[in-house]
């Protein structure tokens, strides 16, 4: 019998945000399986329920005609599911041939049998056609080669069913090609295969069917992918709701002098000569692929990598920024994280001591006590602003809302009232009305006089609230767009500069 | 919650110690034993429970406070130094120790567990130096006395540990300095990016440490009658056994002042208990164990459990 998965109807809540709606997804042996979708439209908390990271809270999994949910990922492994996850999971300090046979290694009475575990190793990996030294440290390979070894993982259990979650992400085209043969092997053994993948070429060149979900409900369920056109389909993944929005073409001056200029700014993490500038009240947009540098940008202006060359001007004079510290506290320049949880939030801390924590100098009394007249005053004036949801101001941040967090994360710098404010991804994982929300207030504040830079991967929001789009692909600016907001256009010309020359 | 239980638990045993010995410990003597030998616990368990909000640990609590206490003798009895300054002298010396852990810490990037293993080591050599075998107890019967003192009934010395516990929880609760150190404990990287420096929070906590070790050393010299080597010896243990029963997370990030010191009571009725039903002191270390291990294990099921809660708060990259 070939391998069959099916998703009938599965549903998924998190607080406030409904993750998943009646998703329908029937995978079939012998065939590879698009899932598509924009940032934050449930692909990656469907896999999780499949393989038992996440429990449904309604619906059906099928399983090879068995009705069952996972409990664990160990659960759907046994049951000839293996997966691929868009994060790594390698163990850093183990060997290559190790991590291969993690899950499963061959035993001889209780004892790992070596001989068996290189053989098995070694044929993963030459069927990836990827060569690599075996008893090599995880730690010491580059991102490519992690993400070739977690694809090998999968590939020793002899899987019936493999989700792979964008497992070209940080791989070369050459090793694309390598994998894509793979599937195709293993597509002709019987295996089913689902694909998760942002670049719509590579699902065209590979795939037979395909599902879209878009905020958490799948709006086209397992067609065959030669019926629909690739504008099709990313009208179906960005949906109509953006043609409703109110077109406003700001006016921003740029006779001025540039309040953030950089020219041919080199890091040490691989950008070569990066040159920008950033006007008063202006909407920087940045757009670019996941992995594309600008994140890693943001945060070296800001002194948390090392600038190798180049300059940083701001008000046309030449600085050195040493430390967020050192820019927040003598630059006036704030950075909103795109990992609210793991580097935006104190979660064991209020909503006003998160609040007030960029601040804490400004509001001290004698003895460097604390006025919490004055803090409480602050938190409140951005609770309101945003419209945080909260019980009071001391309500802990880690017992909110994934979009409440956000805003949160975001007040601790409005508080702070910088000058420029470097915002990345801040929509990523929120809800359709806190997102409209968070578009309203960067304009507000860009018409307050604040200059931003917006860090997005979302074609839609970019162009929504951008005045100009930058474009950086590999580490590099590559097209610079004046926005119209004429959504076609514009996001065809991003694209084109996304695409030429690669 | 930790607090709460525990203070109940303190006043539930202590009745039941009352009762079952008809008033004895009531006593003016009994009452008087039991409050000033609760003064070091509740100091040195703040100098351990101020490194632990910044996820870190002071192994060398007990030999800074060895090394200090034998200052603090060695200046009087051998140098002839007036009491008050002595006691300035030890007290500074143990903040200094302190110090040194905690930029060690920072200029080496290790963690402070390695880092003070290594000074506990050292200073233990240092203790053994100053004081080699001899017991010291030739200076002024002032101190002794002082120690002896009592304000409204209560031993000075307690006085002196709860108003520094008031201090400490002042500090942590409403200054901005207190703040930055437990925004670095609760997550190093959020503070980096709010503009804490992580490396002042790291000194700060551990010459704080010092400094709370060096206040142990003085109510100890006050309380006995010399300083020999053993001073200090028995300290590392027991500071860690008042906070994490009294609620401080050992990832960093919280202080529970109260908690600490009633977990410190707590402990102290142990203590009592075995005097009282002559019970072999093993029970006591059995016991403050097995506290010890399940409430770790419980603050871990309890985090646990918020964690699986807040799963659904959790946001998904796409």
């Amino acid at each position: 019998m070939s391998a069959e998965l099916l998703v009938e109807s599965v549903s998924k809540a998190f607080p406030g945000v409904q993750a998943l709606d009646k998703v329908n997804l029937a995978l079939h042996g012998g065939t590879v399986h698009a899932l598509l979708g924009e940032n934050g439209a449930g692909k990656s908390t469907l896999i999780k329920i499949i393989t038992g990271v996440y429990r449904a809270d309604a619906g059906n999994l099928k399983t090879n005609g068995e009705e069952r949910f996972f409990d664990s990922p160990i659960e759907a492994t046994h049951a000839g599911i293996a997966v691929v996850h868009q994060e790594r999971n390698l163990i850093a300090e183990f060997s290559v041939e190790e991590n291969i046979t993690l899950h499963n290694p061959p035993l001889r009475l209780g004892i790992i049998d070596r001989t068996e575990r290189t053989r098995l190793a070694n044929e993963a990996l030459t069927t990836l056609g990827f060569e690599i030294d075996l008893n090599e440290r995880i730690k010491n390979l580059s991102v490519a080669q992690m993400q070739l070894v977690e694809i090998a993982k999968a590939l020793v259990t002899k899987a019936q069913i493999i989700l792979l979650d964008e497992p070209t992400a940080s791989i070369t085209a050459g090793e694309t090609v390598k994998l894509f043969e793979v599937i195709s092997r293993l597509k002709s053994q019987g295996t089913a295969i689902l694909f998760v993948s942002h670049k719509l070429e590579e699902v065209y060149e590979i795939c037979d069917t395909v599902t879209v979900l878009r905020d958490g409900v799948s709006v086209l369920e397992s067609k065959p992918l030669a019926n629909y056109k690739q504008s099709e389909i990313v009208d179906l993944m960005v949906g109509r709701h953006l043609a409703d929005r109110k077109v406003v073409i700001r006016k921003v001056d740029r006779q001025v002098n540039a309040v953030l200029e950089l020219k041919n700014l080199k890091t040490s993490l691989g950008h070569e000569s990066v040159s920008l500038s950033l006007y008063p009240g202006e909407v920087l947009g940045m757009y670019g692929l996941v992995g594309a540098g600008r994140s890693e940008l943001a945060r070296s202006i800001l002194g948390l990598h090392e600038i190798t060359g180049g300059e940083i001007l701001l008000g046309g004079k030449s600085v050195k920024i040493k430390s967020f510290r050192d820019a927040l506290h003598v630059h006036r320049i704030g950075y909103v994280t795109e990992n609210r949880k793991e580097e935006g939030l104190f979660l064991d801390f209020s909503v006003r001591k998160n609040v007030s924590v960029t601040i804490l100098s400004k509001i001290l009394q004698k003895l460097g006590i604390i006025h919490v007249g004055k803090e409480d005053v602050v938190a409140s004036k951005y609770v309101d602003r945003l419209g945080i949801k909260v019980v009071d101001n001391d309500q802990l941040a880690g017992t909110l809302s994934g979009g409440n967090q956000q805003k949160v994360s975001v007040s601790k710098w409005l508080a702070a009232e910088t000058k420029i404010l470097i915002i990345d991804e801040p929509t990523v994982g929120v809800d359709v009305r806190t997102k409209a929300s968070f578009h309203e207030l960067i304009t507000e504040l860009a018409d307050e006089g604040l200059s931003i830079i917006l860090i997005s991967s979302d074609l839609a929001e970019i162009i929504a609230i951008s005045d100009r789009i930058l474009v950086m692909r590999d580490y590099e600016l590559v097209g610079e767009v004046e926005n119209t907001k004429d959504y076609p256009s514009i996001s065809r010309s991003i694209m084109s500069s996304i695409h030429s020359g690669s | 919650m930790t607090e709460l239980s525990l203070t109940i638990i303190f006043i539930v045993g202590f009745l039941a110690l009352v009762s079952t010995s008809q008033g004895v410990l009531l006593s003016r003597a009994s009452l008087q034993g039991f409050l000033t030998y609760l003064a070091v616990p509740i100091v040195i368990g703040m100098a351990q429970m101020v490194v632990l909000c910044i996820g870190q640990m002071n192994l060398a609590v007990g030999a800074m406070g060895g090394v200090s206490t034998a200052i603090m003798a060695t200046q009087m009895a051998d140098h002839k130094v007036s009491i008050p300054v002595a006691l300035l002298v030890g007290f500074l010396g143990a903040t200094a120790m302190g110090a040194i852990n905690g930029a060690l810490v920072v200029l080496t990037q290790l963690n402070g567990f390695i880092i003070t293993l290594g000074t506990m080591t050292i200073l233990l050599g240092v203790q053994y130096r100053l004081v080699r075998t001899f017991t010291i107890d030739k200076y002024p019967t002032s101190l002794p006395d002082f120690g002896k003192k009592n304000i409204v009934g209560f031993p000075l010395i307690l006085v002196i540990a709860i108003a520094t516990s008031v201090v400490l929880s002042m500090y942590f609760s409403r200054t901005g300095s207190g703040r930055r150190v437990l925004a670095t404990g609760g997550n190093a990287l959020a503070a980096r990016l709010s503009g804490v420096s992580n490396s002042r929070s790291v000194f700060i906590a551990h010459t704080l440490s010092g400094a709370l070790v060096g206040v142990a050393a003085i109510i100890t010299i006050a309380s006995l009658p010399g300083i020999n080597r053993s001073i200090g010896g028995d300290w590392m243990l027991s500071s860690f056994s008042a906070p994490i029963i009294g609620g401080v997370l050992m990832a960093g990030g919280t202080v529970a002042v109260y908690g600490t010191v009633i977990a410190a009571g707590v402990i102290r009725l142990v203590d009592i208990a075995r005097a009282q039903y002559s019970l072999d002191p093993s029970i006591v270390s059995l016991t403050v164990g097995v506290v010890v291990l399940s409430t770790v294990a419980l603050s871990e099921w309890r985090r646990r459990r918020t964690v699986r809660q807040n799963e659904g708060r959790k946001v998904l990259p796409a």
